[in-house]
């Protein structure tokens, strides 16, 4: 499919255009076109039917090293760009397509902490969000519901709130293992709470434990947008344009926002006019669609007066340790998604040498070609020989990750700018990321990943590896465009809406002051939801471009 | 199509990379390069021509001795070489019966939470662990 409002000519001037069809624009296209508005949203990408994943067939591990690789470098589709990576600690994982990077997320669903939206007040780092859990809390049931999250109420990592719309997920043998040794040593755990069904949910059936989240759910339960949010949208009269590359936003005199260009799969140049323009085309992509955006208005990139547009980039580094076991966890099965997780020491104690802390999560360790990948350079007997078929007995069912998702604080030179020569398909600059982890990032992993050892000896593992930075790690992209309320250190507000375009509206992670230490996606749709709800509800005050 | 010449050099790579060994077959008595590669291929097109390249350095030569060349000096041919060997030994469905195996099958999720809250009580025991919001 390219192009679902084919039935239906675009309008020339669309109420609102939204660029991107993933996690946060799926939210504000569903909401604007439920409440009247006319909708047009623009995805480079296109729709991933169900049947193209390959999680239930016998090609899935190795088609999930190239095919299905979260890495646009290393997939190479015709809807994917390029980023230069020459300067970065970590790469930037994404999907382009109808429902943006939730087609291969992993679903952890995790809320920030209230002391994520008070880093400042609380440890005398980075910035205080404007607005704070409480504020966000109700989003987040919202989301819950949109989505269909499966989990277990009550965690005391948390505050109060409601429970989660379905049952948890199975832990299954290997969760129930890395509990056993975290009560050991007294350490806090609990069910992880996924945006996979656990039963069926609004037409998407239960979750059947594939293991294949991350390259796609083959039973079409897990929440990616598309499913979860695109159809309502579709119903509500909104339209989406795929295979639409934008190239600009487009401004007048005034230097409002009044549209996009935009480049089709034939090749053709194309506008859409629009009255209020949002991006969400995620930490990397929504940075590079401001600076491309330059015109006299906006000498610098459009809502660039600050200069932080690009600045601040935050990816997450994430550590990996796994355990081999004696007995059989069946640590293939999912979901992939997360077993169980851990907040033990995400709270900030200083006299760890740091601040902020790290989730962990449980997760599967997949098939037996999945450990196999990229061993070039070692001796070939340490993989090959008779040790292929001892590392296999050793490690297939009998392993599983305790991976650490550490806090990144803002720093001024991580940064996305257009590379000088790299382009895409279409002609147009590249982004390159510049981006190196911190200090007080290298203590922390440092400090967790010995905890997370201690976790597993705990639990009575025959062996254990470390990896204390996985350099394919970027699924979390932040902080890009940051929001606040003074626009000489912010880019957009506590709404998402520009300081110097006060039509044009950002609202993925890249609107994200600080990282927290969780999984964002949760946070970037609720985010996302109270940004158009107060669009929505002050649309009689809201500028628009005629 | 791989030409004759070319299975018969693989065959001979892919046994120093999976021998018979652990009780376990080797690749070609797991019939990886008369069939399975093929299959491998067709799954990873991108491949193909690292996979040829790897066959034309190591042709004529002593299988061992030209893979650590090749693993040491062009990794990204090796590499290719050992995903490929390895993705083909694992789709034939008597290997992934002989390791235990069943992945890729539907398994539709239980709640098992009666074999974890006993452990889990100990954890809400201990309550909140959290900061609450300043102000």
């Amino acid at each position: 499919m390219t192009d679902v409002s084919i039935d239906r000519p675009l309008p020339e001037r669309a109420d609102v255009l939204v660029i991107g069809a993933g996690a946060s624009g799926s939210v504000a296209v569903t909401e604007l076109a439920k409440n009247g508005f006319s909708v047009v949203c623009l995805e480079q990408g296109g729709w991933t039917r169900t049947d193209e994943f390959t999680g239930d067939k016998p090609e899935w591990e190795l088609s999930r090293q190239k095919q299905w690789h979260p890495n646009p470098n290393v997939r190479q589709r015709p809807s994917d760009y390029p980023i230069s990576t020459d300067e970065s600690d970590v790469n930037p994982l994404m999907f382009s397509g109808v429902g943006g990077s939730t087609i291969l997320y992993a679903a952890h669903w995790c809320r920030f902490l209230p002391s994520d939206f008070q880093v400042k007040t609380m440890d005398g780092v980075a910035e205080d969000w404007p607005f704070t859990y409480e504020d966000l809390l109700p989003f987040y049931e919202e989301m819950d519901r949109q989505m269909g999250v499966s989990g277990l109420a009550d965690n005391p990592a948390y505050p109060e709130g409601e429970a989660f719309p379905l049952p948890p997920l199975p832990i299954g043998k290997y969760g129930k293992k890395a509990a056993e040794g975290m009560n050991k040593l007294g350490w806090h755990w609990w069910p992880g709470a996924n945006s996979i069904p656990s039963r069926e949910y609004e037409h998407r059936p239960q979750c059947l434990r594939y293991g294949a989240c991350l390259t796609g759910c083959p039973a079409g339960a897990k929440a990616s947008t598309d499913l979860s949010h695109w159809p309502k949208a579709l119903d509500a009269g909104a339209q989406v344009v795929t295979g639409a590359r934008v190239r600009e936003i487009t401004v007048n005199d005034e230097g409002l926002a009044t549209g996009a260009t935009y480049i089709d799969r034939d090749g053709v140049e194309r506008h859409q006019r629009a009255g209020i323009v949002i991006i969400a085309a995620n930490g990397v992509g929504t940075p590079r669609l401001l600076l491309l955006s330059k015109s006299p208005q906006h000498p610098d990139g459009l809502a660039n007066s600050s200069g932080l547009v690009g600045r601040n980039l935050m990816m997450h580094p994430y550590a990996a340790v796994v355990g081999t076991y004696e007995e059989n966890l069946e640590s293939w099965l999912g979901p992939a998604g997360q077993s169980i997780e851990s907040m033990e020491f995400y709270e900030t104690d200083k006299s760890r040498g740091f601040v902020r802390g790290a989730k962990w999560n449980v997760m599967p360790t997949g098939g037996p070609l999945g450990m196999r990948a990229g061993y070039g350079g070692a001796p070939i007997d340490e993989t090959f020989g008779e040790n292929f078929h001892k590392n296999v007995k050793a490690v297939l069912g009998r392993s599983f990750e305790w991976g650490i998702i550490a806090e990144d604080l803002p720093d001024h030179e991580n940064r996305v700018v257009l590379d000088p020569e790299l382009t895409d398909s279409d002609g147009i600059p590249a982004p390159k990321l510049i981006y190196k982890s911190s200090e007080n990032t290298s203590k922390l992993i440092d400090f967790h990943v010995d905890r997370a050892v201690e976790a597993h000896q705990a639990a009575g593992a025959a062996t254990i590896s470390v990896t204390k930075l996985m350099r394919d790690c970027g699924w979390h992209l932040m902080g890009t465009a940051r929001m606040g309320e003074d626009p000489k250190s912010s880019v957009v507000n506590q709404w998402g809406m520009a300081h110097d375009c006060p039509n044009l509206m950002v609202i993925d992670g890249s609107v994200f002051p600080t990282s927290a230490g969780v999984n964002p996606t949760a946070t970037i749709m609720a985010n996302a939801l109270r940004s158009v709800r107060h669009l929505i509800e002050n649309r009689a005050d809201q500028v628009v471009a005629e | 199509m791989l030409t004759d010449t070319q299975r018969a050099t693989y065959s001979a790579l892919a046994d120093v990379l999976i021998p018979e060994a652990e009780e376990m077959p080797s690749a070609s008595q797991a019939d990886v390069p008369m069939v399975w590669i093929d299959k491998a291929l067709e799954y990873r097109p991108d491949l193909r021509d690292a996979f040829v390249k790897a066959l034309e350095t190591c042709e004529g030569q002593d299988p061992a001795n030209a893979l650590e060349w090749l693993n040491k000096n062009d990794t990204p041919t090796f590499d290719a070489l050992g995903v490929l060997t390895s993705g083909s030994y694992f789709l034939n469905p008597e290997i992934k019966e002989r390791i235990g195996y069943p992945g890729q099958q539907p398994v539709p999720a239980k709640d098992d939470s009666d074999t974890y809250l006993d452990l889990l009580s100990v954890v809400v025991e201990r309550g909140p662990i959290f900061r609450p919001t300043v102000g």
